[in-house]
């Protein structure tokens, strides 16, 4: 207790992660923009920006998943198979609001499969989502007959308008997204329920919470988000297929760890994911910038989150020893 | 006894925490063939003695020592290697496996080939082993297909295929029916003529005086006394187990009774609880007694609405609770405090405010939270139960047992219940916080409401309660007026003698 009153404003703000996040970000930044100027450039900068933000969105959802103690892995099928039936429907001159709109209830639909049958069977969402990215996948490659949905020229208005000609349009929507969730998680009673049932469900149960109404409007809320995720994607690249969003379900988590969530649930913040995609986006820039092969790109990724694992279970322990 | 003992434990010394100690100066020593029956209410410490010989747990300080060798603390390799072995219920076996390969688990006869057992040697070994000690299980029986008291026995056999000469038995036989009792008591008898020690723990005094030789009696962490089981009887043993000083006790004011508001009916579930009944006035203390695994806190839990009740009813003035779940329980204004607060109440990683306000936010109010009102609420709760924290927004897992606890009372308390259950209230709380509950206990059952308190601390039971309901194998035995009666009296009501 004496150790929590002495610590101060400036005790809490180094050891909070999303300020070493920041500091990570500013040090990659400073040495890549040495060794390769262009990286400074303004149109780089907005590069990546566009380039994190659908991970953003994504990554929103999963903070909501992880600190309820739940996963969603079959993310980036869903992204394939509602990016696919929005672009099916655009193509066939289907009004753009119809086509979004059944594109994020397709995902909101996929979200809840999965979530539905995590309850009913009892078993752990993860399993359930691994086995849904196949029958997700499976459906997308079969309405596509496993071809390429392109849409050039149409509904890009949302991937390509840029305020003032630098701030992209979807990475305005991204960052109304993290608020929304933020928001959420810190004024919502939807919020208190998720920090609860992540951190005991047991307790939450026996203070009357609903787990299982709560864990399905969870995973509902992610699938909107994964929706929208979806729908930037389509509209900034103009084209979409089944394996569209494959593996961003990996990055989206990996954010979410970095940003300082623990994988066993009932705590974690958005600002942190916020500078866990960032920090994302700006390393593979930079590995970019560095002419690094694209191959050691993922060998980086991958090190960077069993790292990050690493410090959470280091910092946890120290918790625990300390309490 | 003659001879040298085979187990000398002298000044054993452990405590958790704060508190009292769990275990304070506990000696004795135990000769080869010798039955020790280790006998205490709960709490007194006979788990943690079981722990620290096994090498679960190291003692602060004493020692213990085997055959003449001094070990400070034992790791579970060593014990076993020393030929310590705990028999615990249905642990330790691998139900999938055969009887025989359980016995041979970890020590495998090797086979003609390279990483093959021998399956034949092994089974003809097993089932010598078997019948020298007239055990009637198939060697060759899955563990999966064996009744709770033949996995017993099997694990018997199994400590004693590994060289086993001190045999610890945690309750051997609160599962067990009468005939596999009578067994078993064959079994002990069986080994004690080969010369293994056991140390023998059990409730249930008329096994201890059928096969001990030597009685230990407990009492909150300290050793009473050690008797030849020729020297004492029943009424001896069972007074030396309770009896404490005044002090311990809490002089509390009473409050007048009020009407009947509580009725709880024949509730029963699955064969834990059976037919249980009674009624709380306005005003009054329940106190709910009885050994560990006599169904209390599973009757609480079920008035709850934790389980799906199978029978009965519960009825709060004069309406009938619903059993579909806390939620319900929670709007009929019905407050749990469970027993185990890290497993059935604190959010250990979020704030006090939040641990504070979980059920009042789930109960009313929009969708949006009011964090001024949150804030107020806490700050008023921190204030009335005088909650030692640094801040609101301090985790609760960092404050101490006392805090955490108060933390869920006020939880509770926020939200103003008419009956307030109450699941071992002081466990693992300071002394200072104690009295502090039971004060809030009071104030409760003064303004009217009405409280059951589930308690193994028998001073607490005795200071707190106005009648007391005693629980025996999942049935309320017989309720009692807290007027004249004593430890003595309770002790003997549960274990039934």
């Amino acid at each position: 207790m004496v150790d929590a009153r002495r610590k101060g404003p400036r005790g809490s703000l180094l050891r909070s992660q999303w300020f070493l996040l920041l500091v990570v970000v500013l040090l990659t930044s400073a040495f890549t923009g040495a060794v390769n100027p262009r990286f400074f450039r303004v149109n780089n900068i907005v590069n990546i920006f566009e380039q994190i933000s659908t991970l953003g969105v994504v990554a929103s959802g999963a903070t909501i998943l992880i600190i309820s103690g739940n996963f969603d892995i079959s993310v980036g099928a869903n992204i394939g198979l509602s990016a696919c039936i929005m672009a099916m429907l655009m193509k066939a001159n289907a009004p753009y609001p119809l086509a979004v709109v059944s594109g994020l209830g397709v995902a909101v639909a996929c979200a809840f499969f999965v979530g539905f049958n995590s309850i009913v069977f009892r078993a752990p969402s993860f399993i359930i989502s691994l086995a849904a990215i196949g029958v997700f996948r499976g459906i997308a490659l079969a309405l596509t007959q496993a071809s390429l949905q392109t849409i050039y020229g149409k509904f890009e208005a949302l991937g390509s308008t840029r305020f003032l000609g630098v701030v992209p349009l979807i990475f305005v929507v991204s960052l109304a997204v993290y608020a929304v969730v933020g928001f959420i998680l810190k004024f919502a009673r939807l919020g208190r329920r998720i920090y609860a049932i992540g951190a005991n469900e047991r307790a939450a149960f026996l203070s009357g919470v609903n787990l299982n109404g709560n864990k399905l409007a969870f995973f509902a809320l992610n699938g909107l988000l994964v929706g929208i995720a979806a729908t930037m994607l389509l509209s900034r690249v103009g084209a979409a297929q089944p394996s569209t969003g494959a593996g961003i379900e990996l990055q989206a988590i990996g954010a979410v760890v970095i940003g300082g969530t623990p994988m066993n649930g009932g705590k974690g913040r958005i600002v942190g994911t916020f500078f866990g995609v960032l920090l994302m986006g700006v390393i593979s820039n930079a590995l970019n910038m560095l002419q690094v092969s694209p191959y050691f790109q993922d060998v980086t990724f991958g090190l960077l989150i069993i790292f990050s694992v690493a410090v959470s279970a280091f910092s946890q322990k120290r918790g625990r020893a300390a309490a | 006894m003659t001879g040298d003992p085979v187990l000398s434990v002298s000044g054993l010394t452990k405590s958790y925490g704060a508190q009292r100690p769990a275990l304070s100066g506990v000696s004795f020593d135990l000769h080869p063939g010798e039955v020790l029956c280790v006998v205490g209410e709960n709490g007194a410490g006979k788990s943690t003695l079981i722990k620290i010989l096994s090498g679960a747990v190291a003692p602060d300080s004493g020692s213990v020592v085997l055959c003449g060798k001094s070990h400070l603390a034992l790791t579970p390799r060593e014990a076993m290697a020393l030929g310590i072995s705990t028999i615990y219920q249905d642990v330790e076996l691998i139900e999938s496996l055969t009887v025989a390969d359980n016995i041979f688990l970890g020590a495998e006869r090797k086979g003609p080939l390279p990483l093959t057992v021998d399956a034949k040697a092994q089974g003809e070994a097993a089932r010598e082993h078997l019948d020298l000690l007239r055990i009637d299980i198939d060697e060759t029986a899955l563990v999966e297909d064996l009744s709770a008291a033949q996995k017993q026995n099997l694990q018997i056999v199994k400590a004693l295929h590994r060289d086993a000469r001190i045999l610890i038995m945690d309750e051997p036989t609160s599962s067990l029916g009468y005939e596999e009792k009578r067994s078993l008591m064959k079994l002990v008898r069986e080994l004690r003529a080969r010369g293994i020690a056991i140390i023998y723990i059990s409730h249930y005094l008329e096994e201890v005086f059928e096969i001990g030789d030597t009685i230990l009696v407990l009492k909150d962490g300290e050793r009473v006394a050690t008797y030849r089981r020729e020297e004492v009887d029943v009424d001896l043993v069972i007074r030396s187990m309770v009896g404490r000083d005044a002090s311990l006790f809490y002089r509390r004011e009473r409050v007048n009774l009020g009407k009947v508001r509580v009725e709880v009916r024949h509730l029963a579930w699955a064969g834990r609880v059976d037919d249980v009944s009674f009624e709380v006035r306005a005003g009054e203390i329940f106190g709910i007694g009885g050994l560990v695994g006599s169904g209390r806190s599973e009757l609480v839990g079920l008035i709850f609405g934790m389980n799906r009740r199978e029978k009965g009813e519960v009825v709060l003035d004069g309406l009938p609770v619903k059993a579909s779940g806390p939620a319900e329980a929670i709007r009929r204004r019905i407050s749990l405090i469970t027993e185990d607060r890290k497993k059935y109440a604190m959010l250990g990683p979020r704030s006090v405010a939040e641990n504070v306000t979980l059920v009042h936010h789930e109960m009313r109010g929009g969708p949006l939270l009011d964090l001024g009102e949150e804030a107020r609420l806490t700050a008023s709760m921190v204030d009335r139960l005088r909650i030692a924290v640094a801040n609101q927004a301090q985790e609760i897992a960092s404050l101490s047992g006392g805090n955490q606890q108060k933390v869920i009372i006020a939880r509770w308390m926020l939200e103003d219940a008419e009956l307030y259950i109450f699941d071992e209230p002081t466990k693992g709380v300071d002394v200072g916080a104690k009295e502090e509950i039971y004060k809030l206990m009071v104030e409760l059952a003064r303004a009217g409401k009405c409280l059951i308190m589930v308690s193994s601390d028998m001073p607490e039971l005795l200071s707190m309660s106005d009648r007391i309901g005693i629980m025996r194998g999942g049935r309320m035995v017989r309720i009692v007026e807290n007027v004249d009666i004593g430890e003595q009296y309770l002790m003997r009501e549960f274990i039934g003698v």
